[in-house]
């Protein structure tokens, strides 16, 4: 390379450098400008929400009260947990998700193995069968589920949202779990399989520990689906002395204020339904975000 | 005689020695697999077939068992029809413009946040995505205050003050009538937008980095690298994206948080916010004597679903599969 340029460009090859750095600080202010416009019209709700649930009753209802409580009032957590009956709501709504914690990733993860790891006659037909159920619209099976469940004694216990789950809890589980398990090479199981270990033993002791990162994603999901969920509480419990979950109990109130609940006690309840949601994804971040990756399409 | 027997006895051991040797290869398959086998079976195929048959019933599903055929079917679009006009009409609406609106700006979110130019585009990522961990329930309470609607000015909620801000009058968003309360819900929807952001996000992530060097070796600018590589190369994913937010809007049912009553989630008017998902929530659960009307209504939905994604199939011929496929 021969470099001939002679003074008079070099400065005009400077100006032109200069000018596209200025540019691009423009550009730069530009989207930085917009990203934080847009994050505060995301999160202005969510910040309006913990504001209203730190104010008194009448902060709330006073039409000229400012918009940030006077003295943050944390009493009205302590009230929706006393009179609200979020107490009674968070032990069933747990109840319901420490058993689906155990009982998906088990029995999800045999599924799993039995397609990605076991050769048998009449595997890619169930897979098939899996995959099509997924576009099966709920609606379809709500009702006779329903009348089964109300015959076999089901209704207003919480076995509607814990029995189905030890079958595999979803085919959206199952599929990712056989995405992952496939990546597991398998070198590592045919060592066991020469020192004879059975099928049982090798999905134990070599394929579940490696399933980690997966199960961590599933388990996760578990959690956020039965905490928020209030469509299957609201058809399956909805006798008076039922076992309400956090969701059906804000649901009730929301639809049905009649005991007169005031709003930054109800507030009170929605930012703790909300933050554990989210102190779980700060937590779990990085492996929710890449568990979107494997459930999109590949390629 | 004798001679035959011995050979059908041969036959059966044979066909013995046959389904032995089935189980012999394949029972640890079919053992782990016994869980998916057992639940697809309870509770998803017999609750179809059981669907199947009360659809052809005028029935409450315990003692009144009145034979229809096909009636519920016809019900539709005879007695039911001017209430079905409706549901039907909200319904398409709403999927008409939740899906591109919301497809559009979530992927308009994550062109913005997938840039390499400043500094910090992953805490942004984070927090588009915060609204996302806010269970509906609680959304839907937030939403029906910060839309709330009175008639003294100084007690509306704080969009209906903004509103007033700009010179505009109050609106009584979900709870109004007319198109204007399904658009309420198009609002709320956006605010989760970053749910649908991730997913662009982990599209893009699978673009071959290869095809923007080479792009910037052509001297191509960031607008026409966007328009010439990053939209055609995540059109399998737009066009999955697009296939399950249609088969999901079909089947919304979140008005009921927003509308309650005998029954829920129809709109103030009892048909502002009356959709197909709630139609047949209502149909089956709040009215008893009309479950098997109920399950026809099911049926009549899965059979919409079906079409329009057959639709979406055979026009799908803009998606790009990459050369070799």
């Amino acid at each position: 390379m021969t470099f001939t340029a002679n003074s008079s460009e070099l400065d005009r090859l400077e100006a032109q450098r200069k000018r596209a750095r200025v540019k691009k600080r423009c550009l730069q202010a530009a989207i930085y400008a917009l990203m934080i416009v847009i994050a505060a019209i995301l999160l202005f709700p969510y910040l309006h929400m913990i504001l209203k649930s730190l104010m008194t009753a009448e902060e709330v209802d006073s039409p000229y009260g400012s918009y940030f409580p006077k003295t943050p009032q944390f009493i009205n957590y302590v009230t929706v947990f006393d009179t609200g009956g979020y107490a009674k709501g968070f032990i069933w709504t747990m109840i319901i998700i420490l058993f689906n914690l155990v009982a998906v990733p088990f029995s999800a993860t045999l599924i799993g193995y039995s397609f990605a790891k076991l050769k048998w006659k009449g595997r890619s037909a169930m897979f098939a069968i899996m995959l099509g159920t997924m576009m099966l619209p709920a609606a379809v099976t709500q009702l006779p589920l329903y009348i089964i469940f109300s015959k076999i004694g089901f209704l207003n216990t919480v076995l509607p949202f814990t029995v189905p789950n030890l079958f595999g809890g979803g085919a959206v589980y199952i599929f990712l779990i056989v995405q992952f398990m496939r990546g597991i090479p398998a070198e590592l199981e045919n060592a066991a399989k020469i020192d004879g270990a059975n099928a049982f033993t090798r999905y134990m002791r070599i394929v579940l520990p490696l399933c980690k990162p997966v199960l961590v994603y599933v388990m996760v999901q578990v959690f956020l689906a039965y905490w928020g969920d209030y469509y299957g509480p609201l058809v399956y419990l909805t006798a008076a002395d039922s076992p309400k979950t956090l969701a059906l109990i804000l649901y009730n109130f929301i639809t049905d204020n009649s005991s007169g609940t005031k709003i930054n006690v109800l507030m009170a309840g929605a930012v703790f339904m909300s933050v554990i949601p989210t102190i779980l994804f700060g937590i779990f971040q990085r492996q929710l975000i890449e568990g979107v990756t494997m459930g999109g399409l590949k390629g | 005689m004798n001679d035959t027997r011995t050979g059908s006895g041969r036959l059966l051991a044979k066909k013995k020695d046959g389904v032995r040797k089935f189980l012999k290869d394949n029972y640890t398959g079919w053992l782990f697999n016994m869980p998916l086998t057992v639940g697809l079976l309870v509770f998803t195929l017999i609750p179809v077939g059981y669907s199947l048959y009360i659809s052809l019933w005028s029935t409450n599903c315990i003692n009144i068992w009145q034979w229809r055929g096909f009636d519920n079917y016809i019900r539709m679009f005879t007695v039911d029809s001017r209430e079905m006009g409706i549901v039907l009409l909200n319904t398409f609406y709403y999927v008409v413009v939740s899906v591109p609106l919301g497809l559009v700006v979530s992927y308009m979110l994550a062109a913005l946040v997938n840039n390499s130019m400043v500094k910090g585009v992953k805490v942004f990522r984070i927090l588009y995505y915060l609204p996302c961990m806010i269970p509906a329930v609680a959304s839907a309470l937030l939403w029906s205050d910060l839309m709330r609607f009175t008639a003294n000015p100084a007690t509306q909620g704080i969009l209906n003050k903004v509103l007033v801000l700009f010179g505009m009058s109050p609106s009584r968003w979900f709870a109004g009538e007319g198109p204007s309360a399904i658009a309420s819900l198009f609002f709320i929807n956006l605010w989760g937008a970053g749910g649908g952001m991730l997913l662009w996000l982990s599209a893009f992530k699978n673009i071959d980095k290869g095809l923007y060097e080479a792009a910037d070796i052509e001297g191509a600018g960031r607008v026409k690298k966007f328009l010439l590589i990053t939209i055609p190369m995540s059109t399998p994913m737009i066009f999955y994206n697009l296939i399950m937010s249609v088969i999901g809007s079909i089947q919304y049912t979140g008005t009921l948080m927003y509308s309650g009553g005998p029954l829920p989630g129809r709109g103030s008017d009892g048909q502002s916010l009356y959709m197909l998902g709630v139609k047949i929530y209502n149909t089956s659960f709040k009215i008893p004597a009309a479950r098997g009307y109920a399950a026809a209504l099911a049926w009549f939905m899965l059979a919409v679903i079906g079409a329009i994604t057959a639709v979406l199939f055979k026009t799908s011929k803009w998606v790009f599969y990459g050369e070799e496929g």
